[in-house]
This record gives structure tokens, sequence and C-alpha cells, in this order.
């Protein structure tokens, strides 16, 4: 991995983007309007890089880990990409074209969030600076 | 003949004649099908002296060579000749039913001229082809002639019919397949009626076809249409429709608003988005022949001012063209402005931006009451674009209907006071509802360089823009950001010559996305026999491209009307692209300069004509 020196920093820094974002009301309005539960899969980098969002119902919970039910949403791609996603440095059509990303079920209410992609960069940014990461801060 | 049926119907409605042509093999194999033979037999056989709307001007229905092939996207046709909207080359494409059905009865397309003494149809069934009365259905609209058509001949008789827009000649008059799927651009429907001719419809009870290579063409068919109804374009287009994307163009501010005036309104994007659609409006779902993409909308607004019962729903082009383009985010409106365009048989992109730049001129005082006979134009009053506006257009009802039935740039000629500077068009084809200044500059580019006039579908620029194309083998790998015009013109060359191969195949846009450089080359050497290679298929893609071209020069366009105008290079006033320059006259050097074309006459050099096997057509130009 070029950003990350193990398979837990980025579940970290990415449970606590989750955490940081769902504070927002407009993107904590947005993840229960997508209604899903989504594992994000990172499992090509270790067999423990993955976590999920619990959107269903009106809740936001996030976790390590593949979910225990069946996930409506798949998305897999490398820690590194996703770190440049949440970056808002990777094209997601682009990347999904070049199978940089594969998506396994319903994407449609996660692509009606694509727009506020450069907020949760924002907040991104701001959870790296608190974990101590600068140095991976993207620019 | 393999693919191809090798058969086109000649119909000469003036002398009641009906021929079957075979035009030469070799036809087929330098300009395809659909479009490209199209632009062939226009060069070969068209009266470029005619006007548009005359009895000699010669109107052309083409299949691609994949027609009926039960492969996704391939259930499309092109209508191709001399618009009378722009005056120079037009072509359209349609899906739906029409095209398989044609190329069941055994043709590949029907060439027509002559004007009928009365109002007339063409009735193709198998072997029978005739010219039938239509008096009884001239002056109705769209939706009642189909179902009537399908009562008199047969509910699987496929239909292609025009309504009252068509009959009254305006401009971007439109024909429609099952009432539903539309040849919407250039104003072939205006052709149709000039030549009194309301209807064209066909029947097969056979469903033979010759391929080159069966086995090899059906494993790939089926390994393609697995790929098309699992990818994840194709997954969100069949929840939401066309618009499933909207409110990520809102964001980009490649959504036109208020006329190309503003690329910036917050509430807009989820008020009009597919999802939206969906959830209020929505009743099923619906396809072109064998495709398994079904992005088609059937809608039902029950109540309010804009009720509609259940019927084709609008697609992205048309929710955005009579909603944020006039200043709109009343869906329930846009849904029955998009109906009422289908049964008037009005092209919804044309009469929108026609409409869009009318209110502009109204706010500006160029346009005014006394020209518009009374009718008021503000932006959003959607009842009167509904109630008064459609109907004057398409009945060229009073001065408002005489005006705006010609399109946005006879109008703003007509009234002048420099209102032609923001129109939002190119050659006189009003632009559809992508704005460049946010969804991408290298549009900018193709939209100008498009033969049409501007033009999201004459090439996958918009595609490629988005990051959605990657075709090493043809040297697309460029990560391109959209809002720069780093490598666009490149990517445009590439673009010009793959969207000639899609529009002369007849295949969707949003279907082959999904097929490879490999599987295209692979198809059309499994179904004609053309045994091409990427470089091959790709030089046909630039030999149609440069044809029509040719066409547009001897109708007398040059390289300056390869242009947008004022309005749509200004920089945006506000959003995501507020403030960006496009550097347009640095794109189209440099595309001009890597397509070997002339910067003054606009087509292509001598030498890079005698590159494409074009030489008996650049001794007729050069």
């Amino acid at each position: 991995m070029e950003y990350w020196k193990d398979e837990t920093e980025p579940i970290t820094a990415f449970l606590k983007l989750f955490e940081e974002a769902k504070k927002d009301e407009e993107l904590s309005n947005g993840l229960k309007k997508v209604n899903q539960l989504i594992w994000f899969d990172y499992t090509e980098n270790g067999p423990d890089c993955s976590f999920h969002i619990d959107c269903r119902g009106g809740k936001i919970e996030s976790a390590a880990g593949k979910p225990s039910d069946t996930p409506d949403l798949v998305m897999s791609l490398s820690a590194d990409d996703a770190h440049r996603s949440w970056s808002n440095k990777l094209n997601p059509v682009m990347a999904i074209t070049r199978r940089k990303i594969r998506v396994k079920g319903s994407a449609t209410g996660l692509l009606k969030l694509a727009p506020k992609l450069k907020k949760v960069a924002a907040i991104y940014e701001s959870v790296l600076k608190d974990l101590g990461w600068q140095d991976k801060i993207l620019k | 003949m393999n693919g191809n049926t090798g058969i086109i119907i000649d119909v000469n409605l003036s002398e009641g004649f009906i021929d079957r042509l075979a035009p030469p093999e070799e036809w087929y194999l330098r300009y395809v099908g659909g479009s490209g033979l199209a632009a062939k037999f226009f060069w070969e056989r068209g009266d470029f002296d005619a006007d548009p709307l005359a009895p000699e001007a010669m109107l052309l229905f083409m299949n691609g060579p994949f027609a009926g092939l039960k492969l996704s996207g391939t259930s499309r046709s092109s209508v191709a000749g001399r618009s009378p909207l722009t005056g120079h080359w037009g072509d359209s494409s349609c899906g739906g039913y029409f095209a398989p059905e044609l190329r069941y009865a055994g043709y590949d397309g029907i060439v027509i001229t002559g004007r009928a003494d009365k109002p007339s149809l063409i009735l193709i069934e198998d072997d029978r082809i005739s010219i039938e009365d239509a008096s009884d259905f001239w002056g109705r609209g769209i939706e009642e002639v189909n179902r009537s058509l399908k009562e008199r001949y047969g509910k699987n008789h496929r239909t292609l019919v025009i309504g009252p827009a068509g009959e009254n000649l305006v401009k971007y008059a439109a024909i429609l397949n099952e009432g539903h799927h539309a040849f919407g651009r250039a104003g072939f429907g205006a052709v149709m009626g000039s030549k009194n001719l309301k209807a064209i419809v066909v029947r097969a009870t056979r469903k033979e076809m010759s391929l080159a290579d069966p086995d090899r063409f059906a494993e790939l068919r089926g390994d393609l249409n697995l790929r098309i109804k699992e990818a994840l374009a194709s997954s969100v287009m069949r929840e939401n429709g066309t618009a499933a994307n909207l409110e990520g163009g809102a964001f980009a501010g490649d959504v036109p608003i208020r006329n190309f005036t503003s690329n910036s309104w917050e509430e807009m994007g989820e008020a009009l988005a597919g999802s939206t659609l969906t959830e209020k409006y929505l009743t099923r779902r619906w396809q072109c022949a064998y495709c398994t993409i079904r992005c088609k909308r059937v809608v039902e607004v029950p109540d309010g001012p804009f009720a509609i019962p259940e019927g084709p729903g609008p697609e992205y082009e048309t929710i955005v063209s009579f909603g944020a383009l006039i200043g709109s985010m009343d869906l329930a409106a846009a849904c029955k402005a998009g109906r009422v365009c289908n049964d008037f048989g009005l092209d919804t992109i044309s009469a929108g931006g026609s409409i869009a730049w009318a209110m502009e001129a109204f706010e500006r005082g160029d346009l005014t009451s006394k020209d518009t006979g009374g009718v008021e134009l503000r932006w959003g009053d959607m009842e009167t674009v509904v109630e008064t506006v459609l109907r004057a257009l398409a009945f060229r009802k009073g001065k408002l209907g005489e005006l705006l039935a010609e399109g946005s740039v006879a109008a703003a000629r007509k009234i002048g006071k420099d209102s032609l500077a923001y129109t939002c068009q190119s050659k006189g084809l009003e632009a559809p509802m992508h704005d460049p200044r946010g969804g991408g500059h290298g549009l900018a580019l193709t939209y100008a360089m498009s033969p049409r006039g501007a033009c999201h579908v004459a090439d996958p620029m918009l595609f490629i823009e988005m990051g959605a194309c990657y075709y090493p083998e043809i040297g697309l790998e460029y990560e391109l950001e959209p809002k720069t015009d780093e490598y666009k013109p490149e990517s445009a060359v590439i673009s010009v010559a793959l969207g000639a191969i899609e529009n002369s195949a007849c295949f969707c846009q949003f279907a082959d996305r999904e097929v490879t450089i490999p599987d295209w080359v692979e198809l059309f050497n499994t179904v004609a026999g053309y045994d091409w290679d990427a470089d091959e298929m790709m030089r046909s893609g630039r030999r149609v491209f440069h044809l029509k071209r040719l066409i547009n020069y001897r109708f007398g366009l040059t390289a300056a009307d390869d242009a947008l105008t004022p309005r749509m290079l200004e920089p945006a006033r506000d959003g995501e692209p507020e403030g960006v320059e496009i550097n347009f006259s640095g794109m189209k050097a440099r595309f001009y300069a890597l397509m070997g074309m002339d910067p003054e006459k606009g087509i292509a050099l001598p030498e890079t004509l005698e590159q494409h096997g074009m030489t008996e057509e650049s001794s007729r130009s050069w």
C-alpha cells in the first residue's frame, strides 16, 4: 500500500470519517435516504481490511469488518484508491470504468451523494489531521 | 450479403413508384449503415439544390447491420437528409421497435422522394409494399393515430407517425415509433409532412438472417447482453431512467439553467431527478426491443394542473428542456410537456431551446407582447408553455407560433436586436441539455464539429469526459479533467470516429459503453464479415465523419460554421464552473490539424481523403 503502513490504518481513518460525517446534518440526511447496508470491501489489502455502514431504517451505524447481514451494496477497491476517493482525488466513474472500483448491488442511492464528495473530503482532511496523519493528506 | 439484407426500398410518392435497390456491397463496407450509409446515398443520389421541404428532397431511413439481432442497444435506426431546421446535413436516431421489424421484412432502409397528392402512408408487409390513403389520419395526434393504425393493421405492425407539427412543417417536427420512441432532432417530421406522408407501417412474418459467423456471434451476444445488463450504469438507469444522475450533473454545472444563463440551482437537482420521477410518477419501466437496460419510463401524473394518464414518460433531455432550461423545477409539468410534444410530434430539445430563448428575449424586452400576439413569456410559467405555447408551435397559430415554429435561429434573425448572440446552438441546431462549461470543454468542441449541429450523441465525448470510456487499443486512455482543454482535441479525434461508427451501426450509447474495441471489431466481423481490425474500423468512422462534412460543404458550410454562440462560450456566471474560460479556438485549431482538415473550408484535405480511400469524393470537392 502506498499510503498505509498496515490494514488497520485505513479502517481507523474511514470509520472516524463516517463518525464525523454523520454529525453533519446534510450528509446525515443524505446517508439515511440511501437506506442500505453497505460493505466497503478493501480485502485485497488484507482479510480484515473492510468496514460497513448500516443506513437502514433511519439509523447510521458503522463498524469494522464485513456485516453479518447480506449487504445491499458492496464496493470493492484498494485501500489506497479508497483514500484517493474520500480525498475527492479519484473520479468514481473513471475508476469504475477501469475496474478500480467494483460495485455489486444498487448504487443508485450512493450516486445521489456523489455531489457531496467535496464536503466529505473536507471532513476527511480534518480527520487525518486529528489522527496526526497530515502526511497522508492529498493535495 | 451477411448482416445487412442488401436491399433498400425506393419510393417516389409523386409517381406512386416503389422499387427495391441493391446498393454496391462496398458502400456497406465503407459506410457501415445507419447515418453513414444514408450519407453515402445522399452524396450519390441526393439533390443538393432542393429545398428540404420540396418534393425532390430525399428522406432516408437506414438500419445498422445489427438490427434485429437481439443484442441490447441495437434496435435503433437513423433518419437522414437535408434538415429543414438547419438547411444542411441532418440525421437523427431512434430506438424502439421499427428497425428490427424492417430488417425482418428484408430491408436495410427506405429512401423516399416526391410528394403524395393526398395524405398517405407506406405499408410494408414482407414483400408487399404499398402506398395507402391516410386522409382520415391527417390532423390527428400521434397517440391516436398509432392506436388506430394498430387497430387497422394489427398490434404487431410497427409504426412511424408524424403529428400536427410535421403536417404544419414545424422545422423541428419529430417522427415517433409506437408513440413513444422519437427521431427527434433536425426536423424530419416536417420532411415527412411536406411529402404528405403521415406514417410508415411495417410488419414481417419471417426472421431469416444471414450472418458471417453465427456461432461466434451468438457467443459474443450472450456475453455482451449479460455485461450490458449487469453494468452499474445500466442498473442505475433501469432504476431511475436517463435522468438518474441529474443531481450530479446539476452539481457539476452540466445542467443548463434559464437559457444557459446559470449553472447553479441547488433545489432543482433533486426536484427533477430520475429518482424523484420514480418515486412520484413512475408506473412501469419500458425498453427498446431486446434491450436489457430498460431505461424508458411509463408515468402517470394522477392529479394537479398537469395531470396525465399512464403513458410514455420523459427522458433526461425532455425533463431539463421543460425544466431547468426554462426556469421550472416542476416535474409534473415536464411530464405533461413531454407528453404533449409526443402527441404533436415536436422535438423536445429544440422546442425547449426555442422557448427558453424566447423567454430570455421577452425578459430583455427584445421580444414583446406585440410580437407574441399577447402571450406573456415568463421563466417557469409552465401553464403558459403547456397550454398555450406548445399548441401555438405545433399548429403555427398566431405570431408566436409562426415565430417559434422556425426554431430559435430563424426567430432571432427575425427579431434582430443581437438576440442571435443568446441562442444556444451550433449550425442552427439547438444545443442538448449538457452545458459544456460544466459538463466538459471537450463537449464544446464536439458540439461545434458535429456535422448536424450541436449534438451530444453524434459522438461519445460526454461519456469520455465523464470517465466512462477507456479504449487503450485506439489510444483513448487519458485521465481527463472536464473543465480544461487538456487532451480534448486528441480525445475528440477518437470520439468523432467512434461516434460515426456508433451512429452508422445504430448502437445505443448507453448500451455500447460496455462494448470494448475488440468486441466492436468482432461484432462487425462475425455479423457482416467485414474482416476489419481496429484501425480499419476507426478509418471507416473517420470516413463517415468526413463525408458528412463534404455534404455540408456542398451546402455552403465552411470552417467558420464550426462555432458556438457567444452565450455558450462566455464564462459561467455561477456554480462549479464559474469564471472558467473555454479555450475553444485553441481546441478547434488542434482538432483540425490532427484530423487533417482545411482550416478555411472545414473539410478534409485532399491527402486526408486519399488516406481514407475517398479519391472520388475528393475530386468532387477540391
